[in-house]
């Protein structure tokens, strides 16, 4: 076991770009992310209309405004227009209208409830929000920091050991291997523990990057989240080890990424498994990810600690041994004994 | 070790590859399996070491039935490909797999030189094997087979790619290996090897064709081509005797 978590070490250390793109380009991505979704140097373009003088004067500060004589009637207004908002007042008191949930939406929402806070320290006047295109969501980009990072470390942790498993078959060096008196456990241990090394260091390095470099806000502790995604990792190493033994070659394991990886995004936490039709929310039982992710969601959005997230961390232990003990079975095929 | 083969049948899918394969290698003996590629070989070898399962008969090893994990540390399996890590050294490769056979460090380093010095691969030993030419990847996956010292060594067209001069080594430390008491199973499709061996089969479409010392197939033959034998015994249904 020990030779085969040492050559799987040296072969990635002989590998200079592997070694490359496993721990950076998470990184490269996650920046590009960060980039996009950073909306706080956007300002809002806000048309106000019958609003108190303080309040203009204040959202000036924070939003490109457009004052209004007359209320405009077009429900296409604001898209006509290219606004973002339609702020205003009618005889049941402020309204706001906005296109729909996203980041600019958001940044207006910001300004205006930023600048009334302001005017009006000790009793905020209630502020009635309405969409053009109304959707139920809660904000995306407040829920996603947690989904990215999980998707992204799986993704490439699959790759890598889902590639090398296959070529390890097709090379026959897999054959060769098994005619040592080495052990099956053995094998799989050693691949999983080796690669599991490898994205556990991969883990480390996406998390002290999201938290330290990018500042992503983690509530809880960064230690915890680092030991979920390692869970997460191994499971993708087995997860990985299993969808390569339905695979013939490299084709088809890349051809089974979008098969494994889609169904994971969409029982990361991206989708409220709860709002899922026909119970196949249940399905994400079956989604390694679902528990590393809702573990990291709940310490780095809700600040959990240990106590509240364990059975999470069960889910995912459980499931790297039952697909350990699968790989096992599935190397008798290569070997009866 | 004596490998006793017992009407062995093989089919894949609805193709028969291996027909009522019957016969027995001595201990001690250089065994040379001769046959066109796709005639069986290699399933054959496959089968005799474990790796494959036949649909019937049997292979037993010295009293021992395949597949039986106590054997596996006494075979020394090369198989056609090279089946080597392209991204390890040629030094790297043989660690790992005297680490398989748990090779205490000691030994592991006096066998792995002196294989190296056999094989000519002592300055090559930093290369990785991505970068290896086919003769040389064929000689450090020879040294795999025969790093551990096996008892019985089966290797599947060892000496492909590899320049006369260095075959004529390697023979000669395959012969070494024998007067150590070792057996050796060897295909080949080249006819000049089979003169090294002690007995051979000849197998053809799944069944063998021919089976004797290669001293009485020379015999056989007017030219003294073992090749010959291939025309003169058109698949037969019965095996010659032994």
């Amino acid at each position: 076991m020990l030779s085969i978590i040492k050559r799987i070490l040296s072969q990635i250390k002989n590998d200079k770009r592997s070694l490359g793109l496993l721990l950076f380009a998470p990184l490269l991505v996650i920046t590009l992310l960060y980039f996009i979704l950073d909306d706080s140097s956007y300002v809002p373009k806000i048309a106000v209309f019958d609003i108190n003088e303080q309040l203009v004067t204040g959202l000036d500060e924070n939003a490109e405004l457009t004052i209004l004589d007359e209320l405009p009637v077009d429900d296409n207004y604001l898209e006509t227009n290219n606004l973002d908002a339609l702020f205003y007042t009618d005889t049941d008191g402020l309204k706001l209208l906005m296109l729909e949930q996203n980041s600019k939406s958001t940044a207006a929402l910001k300004a205006i409830t930023d600048a009334v806070a302001n005017l009006q320290k000790n009793s905020p006047n209630q502020i009635e929000t309405s969409y053009v295109y109304e959707t139920d969501s809660e904000n995306l980009l407040d829920s996603m920091s947690y989904v990215i990072l999980g998707v992204i470390s799986f993704f490439f942790v699959f790759i890598l050991s889902g590639m090398s498993f296959v070529r390890e078959r097709f090379g026959q060096t897999l054959e060769r291997m098994l005619t040592t008196p080495i052990s099956r456990v053995d094998v799989i241990a050693g691949y999983t523990i080796g690669y599991g090394i490898l994205a556990a260091l991969q883990s480390v390095v996406i998390i002290l990057y999201s938290a330290y470099v990018l500042s992503i806000h983690i509530e809880g502790s960064v230690g915890l989240s680092i030991l979920v995604m390692i869970l997460m990792a191994f499971s993708a190493v087995s997860i990985g080890a299993l969808v390569s033994i339905f695979a013939n070659n490299e084709l088809q394991l890349v051809q089974f990424i979008p098969v494994v990886v889609n169904p994971q995004i969409f029982f990361s936490g991206l989708i409220p498994i709860d709002t899922i039709p026909f119970g196949l929310g249940n399905l994400c039982y079956f989604a390694p990810i679902y528990y590393g992710c809702t573990a990291l969601q709940k310490i780095m959005i809700q600040g959990k600690g240990l106590a509240e997230i364990w059975p999470w961390l069960l889910g995912s232990f459980a499931y790297i041994l039952i697909l350990f003990s699968i790989n096992v079975l599935a190397l008798k095929k290569y070997r009866s004994i | 070790m004596q490998i006793l083969i017992q009407s062995i049948e093989k089919s894949f899918k609805k193709q028969k590859v291996l027909e009522n394969i019957d016969f027995t290698i001595e201990s001690g003996h250089i065994f040379c399996l001769l046959g066109a590629s796709g005639s069986g070989k290699t399933t054959l070898l496959r089968i005799i070491m474990g790796a494959l399962k036949a649909d019937s008969g049997s292979v037993t090893i010295d009293d021992l039935s395949v597949p039986d994990r106590r054997l596996l540390s006494l075979i020394g399996y090369m198989p056609q490909n090279d089946a080597l890590y392209e991204e390890l050294t040629v030094w790297e490769n043989l660690k790992f797999f005297a680490g398989l056979h748990k090779m205490p460090r000691a030994d592991f380093l006096k066998a792995a030189q002196a294989l190296l010095s056999m094989t000519e691969m002592t300055d090559y030993q930093q290369k990785l094997i991505r970068n290896c030419s086919g003769g040389m990847k064929k000689r450090v996956s020879l040294m795999v087979a025969l790093m551990h010292h096996p008892k019985l060594l089966l290797l599947d067209e060892p000496t492909v790619g590899v320049d006369p001069v260095l075959r004529r080594k390697i023979w000669q430390h395959l012969n070494s290996l024998k007067d150590g008491g070792a057996t050796i199973l060897v295909t080949t499709h080249v006819m000049d090897e089979v003169y090294q061996c002690d007995d051979a089969g000849l197998i053809r479409n799944g069944r063998i064709v021919a089976l004797d010392t290669v001293k009485n197939l020379i015999a056989s033959t007017q030219n003294s081509n073992i090749e010959e034998l291939f025309f003169t015994n058109p698949t037969k249904d019965e095996v010659p005797a032994c």
